[in-house]
């Protein structure tokens, strides 16, 4: 039996570019198969992706070499449309990309485009919506009153409903709580379904998929094979490169660094059993203590609504201390942006009261922050002296593209730029930060990371929105819990990441290193 | 109640009805117009005064250009006010600027009747079904359904971005000088917005010209008929009486 995809030497350049995107590199998935698609941001994995129906070059300026077959045919015998009966195509900013006025709309368009029986659509549409647990009375609902993980989802449904021989997801988790993300990885990755995937988060997929392959920086393959050999053998290299890669890999890792040698496991729980007690869990799991100093701002019964919509958050109560980290969860939907731009002053409390200092806020669309022709022009608009700009770009590892517009940088470069923007000058000791990693490769991560701990330990009060547990595990003091329109829980990191009850109520899940920190419990200092 | 009519039937009849508001020029037929399309919003569709008023600012702006024109300035009332004057049924003992100002309103009445009680997606659907227009200028009129709440987004975060940069509170309704330091990031984001949507739909499978089926196709009923009919009578009775 034929491959269902087949790349041999396949390569995406683009228009004007001096080098390929993408490749050259060969690649099969056979009936069954689920991949994972990993590398660095930049690498040219959406690229690829975007060759593999010939949506590049036939919809988009580029050129392919090499020989690509999907089900045994080359891909450019058909359409891009024309693949679609068999190739469900998920994108990676799926909130713009979806096609009905109603999510029924959404499910039905690519089977209406088969022109499949309207009985046949009714029942795949029925269907698919009670597998992602989405209500039926969410049939007629508006796609435009959804929020961005619930369009992710209903993007993911969608792909589902359309039943095709072979699913490529660009990001398919990226947006979503980690509850939603569980089950719809669950679904999408589905024993016998041949799926090829790219995804940062690791977490929710890693046990789903049969092999991985591993793009370098120079979009060549760079391992591939099944993960646990993968990430036992290659684990170093791919950290090098910045690829994510499981927990237990980084810190089988980073323990080799301090003298403790582990067996490269993949899964946490296995790690757990191997730890000798004098192993230092602490810095690699916990951000360093940082003093923090007095209350710089609070909310007082505040309820929070955005411009011109309802109320979302009621009677929130919460102040914020110098030099603290406070990390904002909550399920898709649940008001954590709101609640972000009340927080920064930008949106006027409905009802009651905010007191403190202006605060900045970095937005989860980084585009949204940069209205001047070069980085460096950003820097100056910002009040920057001339002579501190070259300084200022280098202390965030931008100096090389401070002649570069700034809609052309890398997603993880716009949100440095952003952030060096947002605190170049004195002006806001109040930073809050929606969603800073999402979709960030783990160089791109930890270096975020580092500067939100340096800005804290300068004494600004940062407020951190993500839906990664890890990542406030590893940044944040504080974090709280918002769900059903108010604060579910406020604690330390540590205490609140582990209340399992409570996160899996919310629709959130606890982090990955929580059987980790049972264990620096148990195990005496 | 009429948010179930056939959306179709629901056109023909609002366009018949402006359609005598244009030709009839009368300050009565104007007024049954008007009062009969507020009735039905207020009255049977339980629509909010404060909305109904708010939906007839534009419609009243544009009148009352007629009217100020014929009221203070009668003698360089222009072009437009003569050709009213001479329409076949014109009742020109009443002013014609007060006409054409209920008439504006009239037609903004009957309008907002439409608008109000007709999901958007089920009238392009119902135009792609039954007046065969084709599918991907369909699903565009939908993505530009989709455009104007996600632009209404981007333009609050846009300007919460500006407000930050200037350094001072943001304003609850943007200014002229806003409004154009924000179109032309707001015209890049349409554009990108655009070129997405269309890759993602033909990626998904829509082609011009090919067939394709409908999941749900929305049957003309019974109700739809005499609705019609229903409008169609009064219509001719209002200008029967008039």
């Amino acid at each position: 039996m034929s491959d269902v995809l087949a790349c041999d030497g396949v390569a995406v350049r683009y228009p004007f570019a001096a080098a390929d995107a993408v490749g050259p590199l060969t690649l099969r998935l056979a009936r069954g198969d689920r991949v994972l698609l990993l590398g660095p941001s930049g690498c040219g994995k959406s690229t690829l992706l975007q060759a593999l129906t010939g949506l590049i070059p036939a919809a988009l300026p580029g050129a392919r070499r090499g020989q690509l077959h999907l089900f045994g045919q080359p891909v450019e015998s058909r359409s891009p449309a024309d693949w679609a009966a068999q190739v469900a195509f998920l994108f990676q900013d799926a909130d713009q990309t979806l096609a009905g006025f109603t999510l029924a709309d959404e499910l039905a368009f690519a089977l209406e485009n088969r022109a499949l029986p309207p009985d046949d659509i009714a029942a795949r549409v029925a269907q698919a919506m009670a597998q992602a647990g989405l209500h039926p009375d969410w049939m007629g609902r508006r796609i435009a009153t959804l929020s961005g993980g619930q369009k992710q989802m209903v993007a993911l449904t969608a792909v589902l409903a359309q039943g095709a021989d072979l699913v490529v997801a660009d990001e398919p988790t990226a947006s979503l709580a980690p509850g939603a993300a569980k089950m719809m990885a669950d679904l999408l990755l589905a024993p016998g379904k041949t799926v090829l995937i790219v995804d940062h988060r690791l977490g929710p997929v890693l046990d789903r998929i049969d092999r991985v392959v591993v793009l370098g920086r120079d979009g060549q393959t760079l391992a591939e094979g099944p993960p646990d050999k993968v990430f036992a053998s290659h684990g170093a290299d791919l950290a090098a490169q910045g690829i994510w890669t499981p927990l237990a890999t980084r810190l089988r890792l980073a323990l080799a660094a301090q003298g403790v040698s582990v067996p490269a496991v993949v899964q946490v729980a296995d790690l757990v059993a191997h730890l000798p007690p004098h192993a230092d869990l602490a810095p690699l799991l916990l951000p360093a203590a940082c003093q923090s100093g007095t209350e710089t701002l609070r909310l007082n019964r505040v309820d929070c609504a955005p411009p011109f919509g309802p109320v979302v958050l009621r009677n929130i109560s919460l102040g914020l201390r110098a030099g603290e980290v406070l990390g904002i969860l909550g399920p898709n939907g649940a008001g954590k942006s709101t609640l972000a731009a009340c927080l920064a002053g930008l949106i006027p409390p409905r009802a009651g009261q905010r007191t403190g200092p202006p605060g900045a806020m970095a937005f989860q669309n980084a585009d949204s922050h940069f209205a001047a022709e070069t980085t460096r022009a950003e820097c100056l608009a910002m009040g920057v002296p001339a002579a501190d700009c070259a300084a200022l770009l280098a202390g965030w590892g931008l100096d090389h593209v401070a002649t570069q517009h700034p809609f052309s940088l890398s997603a993880g470069q716009k949100r440095r730029l952003a952030l060096a923007l947002l605190t170049a000058t004195d002006r806001w000791p109040v930073l809050v930060l929606d969603e800073p990693t999402a979709g960030l490769d783990h160089a791109g991560t930890t270096r975020i990371a580092g500067h939100i701990r340096r800005l804290a330990g300068m004494g600004k009060t940062l407020a951190v929105i993500t839906h990664d547990a890890d990542f406030a595990l590893s940044v944040c003091d504080r974090v709280i819990v918002l769900a059903e329109g108010r604060v579910q829980a406020d604690g330390p990191a540590r205490t609140v990441l582990r209340d399992t009850a409570l996160l899996q109520r919310c629709g959130l899940a606890p982090p990955e290193a929580a059987p980790l920190l049972h264990w620096m419990d148990r195990t005496p200092c | 109640m009429l948010g179930n009519l056939h959306p179709l039937p629901k056109l023909a009849l609002c366009l018949i009805w402006i359609g005598a508001s244009v030709l009839v020029f009368d300050l009565r037929f104007q007024l049954v117009t008007l009062t009969l399309a507020f009735g039905l919003l207020w009255g049977l569709q339980r629509v909010a005064l404060w909305k109904l008023l708010a939906l007839m600012v534009p419609f009243a702006l544009f009148g009352f250009g007629f009217l100020t024109t014929s009221v203070l300035f009668n003698a360089e009332s222009g072009f437009a006010l003569q050709m009213a004057n001479e329409q076949a049924l014109a009742a020109p003992d009443i002013s014609p600027g007060l006409v054409l100002f209920t008439r504006a309103l009239a037609c903004g009445m009957v309008s907002a009747l439409f608008a109000l009680t007709t999901d958007p997606g089920g009238l392009v659907r119902a135009l792609m079904v039954h007046l065969r227009l084709p599918a991907p200028v369909g699903f565009a009129l939908m993505q530009a359904m989709h455009l104007v709440p996600d632009l209404a987004r981007e333009m609050q975060v846009l300007r919460m971005a500006r407000a930050m940069r200037l350094g001072r509170p943001m304003r609850r309704l943007p200014g002229p000088g806003e409004v154009m330091a924000l179109t032309i990031p707001l015209l890049a984001f349409a554009i990108r917005r655009a070129t997405r949507a269309a890759l993602a739909m033909e990626a998904r499978g829509l082609r011009p010209n090919a067939p394709r089926t409908q999941r749900e196709i929305l049957p003309f009923q019974t109700r739809d008929g005499l609705a019609f009919g229903m409008g169609v009578g009064v219509l001719a009775a209002v200008l029967w009486l008039v």
